[in-house]
This record gives C-alpha cells, structure tokens and sequence, in this order.
C-alpha cells in the first residue's frame, strides 16, 4: 500500500535526521571548546577551524532541508491516511497541485482535503482539535485563493481536472 | 473547555528538582567538588524514584500511559506538519520519547559520574569524555524539550508549561485523548 510505503520513508528520514543532528551537535561541540580553549581570534589564526565551523554550519542547512521535505511527505502522508478509493493516488496528485498552485498553507491544504472528501465543517473542526469558526474562515480563505464561491465549485474544480487526467497511471498504480 | 488534574505531586516535584539539580550540575557546581559528586547520587535517587513512581503511581505518571511508539509518534508530526490543533491528556507521544531519552542519558550521566569515582576508572580519560558527552547530549535534549513545549503549547492551545507547576491541563475540548 501507498501509505505503508511513504509511511517506512519517513522512517527512514527521521533516522537520518536523528544520526546528523547528533553529528552536528559532535561537531559543533567540538568547535565550541576549541573556540572557547584558543579563544576566537582562533578562527582568523587557523584555517582548519573555520573549514569546521562551515562544514557543520552546511551539515545543519541540510538537516533544516531534510526536516521541511519530511514536513511535507508527513502533511501528504495525513492526507492520504483517510483515503481508501483505488484512485486516490491519481487524486491526491491532482489536488496537491491545485493546493501548491492556490498557495495554500499547510492548515488550508489539510482543511481543502478533508472538504473535498465531503467532510462536514464540524467534523473537520473534530478531527483537526479546532473551533467551527476557524475551519469557517480557512473555508474561505481556501475559496478566495481558489477563485470559487463554494463548496460545490471547488469540487468540480478538481473533477474538470480529473477528467483531463488519467485517473490512474501505469507506474503508479496501486 | 475542560480542566483535567494529570500530573500528580510527585511528577511535578521530580520534574522542576531535576531542572534545578541538572542545571546545577552542568553549569554551577565545580566539577571536581565534593558537592557535585553528592548532588549526582541525590539525581540518581530522583531517577530511581520515577522510575518506581512509574510502575505504582498515579495515572498519567505510570509508564503504561506512555508507552513508547513510533507510529503515533508520526501521527503526530503529521499534526504538527498539518497544524492540527490537537491536544493530549496526558504526555504525547513525541513527549515521551524525550522523557525515556532524557531519564536513560541522565540516569547513564550518574552512572558514568559514579564510575569516575571508583578505583577501576579513576582517572580515565574515556569515561570522563563519554560523562561529558552525554551531559551535552542532554542538554541538547534539554533544549529540543524546551522549544518543543513552547511550539506544542501554541499548537494545541494548552499551555503545558503551567501545567507542569499546577498539575492541571484545559483542554479547549473534550473528546481528546
């Protein structure tokens, strides 16, 4: 299953990002004392340290790189977590693009998923640990960004799409 | 709204001494004094003693509440990376990762303090540095629990900080677990 799947790499990149955020704090650390030994002027003095301090200053961008793409595949994952149609690989596809192309926020995204799916504001308010008001005005937000008027609109939105689109692609088909 | 007790006397007592004495430890007290070797053996005891307060204690404080899992830890990145507004009774689960992370380094941290003492490794290098290293390993921890917090307060609108001092959690709802 699809969900299992992007379920073990997420896994695998919280491992990933465990093992470097402990290299990193090794590293930086050790730049630490050195700096705090030899005191700062150290880094103008020898080059071997600031080759260090950078080298663990571009260890740590990746780690922030990592953890904003594991972000993004757990709000995918969440997603996905409640669709059981054979289709919904296709579907999940589409309306991610939509969503990136309406700039939507990640609260947005997870509220337009849950509306396409038919959810009623109350149960999402439920499910998501919000009042009905917030869900409310992020409804609107969501049609504003979208240029419809409602609910209604917004999914046929994704079904003029989806009728463009091959429901479900070859290599990807579940 | 809905106010629930979840942290009992003793939690909350172990929670802030082990502030207090970890800081001290780490920060104040000379490494090389009488005093710190005594304050190591009073945290050991304070480990000892949640642990046991574990198995017997009240509700939310045994580890059975807690227990550790991957999966609903997940579940709640998912939260965080959705900005779900949802809230725990008792610790989340990434919560208490961090409190099995923290009570094992610690607990290693006076192991390794008391093994400095002893006969066999005094003086040793490799234990000193392994000391050292786990005292920044949890004071890193210590740091990722505190933005933590800070972030899941906001998140779930319940201010687990205050509910660390006054034993109590309002949840905006009810149906939570």
């Amino acid at each position: 299953m699809q969900y299992e799947k992007s379920s073990k790499e997420s896994l695998a990149l919280i491992g990933l990002i465990l093992a470097q955020s402990i290299c990193a704090l090794f590293f930086l650390s050790d730049v630490a004392t050195d700096a705090y030994w030899m005191g700062w002027s150290a880094f103008g003095g020898s080059w071997h340290l600031t080759v260090e301090a950078l080298a663990t200053l571009a260890l740590i961008m990746g780690i922030i790189v990592e953890a904003r793409y594991l972000m993004q595949m757990l709000r995918r994952q969440s997603r996905i977590e409640r669709g059981i149609s054979i289709a919904s690989g296709a579907l999940h596809e589409l309306m991610e693009e939509m969503f990136t192309d309406w700039k939507l926020t990640p609260a947005e995204q997870d509220v337009a998923g849950f509306t396409l799916k038919g959810y009623s504001i109350a149960e999402i308010a439920q499910m998501r640990g919000s009042r009905d008001g917030t869900i409310k005005a992020q409804l609107n937000a969501i049609y504003r960004k979208a240029g419809v008027e409602n609910r209604g609109q917004l999914v046929s939105l994704l079904i003029e799409d989806l009728m463009r689109a091959p429901l479900i692609k070859r290599e990807t088909a579940v | 709204m809905q106010t629930v007790k979840v942290w009992d006397l003793f939690v909350r007592l172990f929670h802030w001494s082990l502030v207090v004495t970890f800081t001290l430890e780490a920060l104040v007290l000379d490494e090389d004094s009488n005093l710190h070797e005594q304050v190591g053996y009073f945290v050991l005891a304070l480990i000892g003693a949640r642990i046991i307060w574990g198995l017997v204690g009240t509700k939310y404080a045994r580890f059975s509440s807690f227990k550790p899992s991957i999966p609903a830890a997940i579940g709640q990145l998912g939260d965080m990376a959705t900005q779900r507004e949802t809230a725990h009774m008792g610790h989340s689960p990434l919560g208490a990762l961090m409190i099995y992370n923290l009570l094992v380094s610690i607990a290693l941290i006076g192991f390794t303090g008391w093994l400095m003492t002893t006969n066999m490794f005094w003086g040793s290098d490799g234990i000193e540095e392994l000391h050292e290293g786990l005292v920044i390993w949890a004071g890193a921890s210590v740091g990722v629990h505190i933005v933590a917090v800070i972030f899941e307060s906001r998140r779930s609108h319940v201010n687990l900080a205050k509910a660390m001092v006054t034993g109590y959690k309002t949840l905006p709802k009810q149906d939570r677990n």
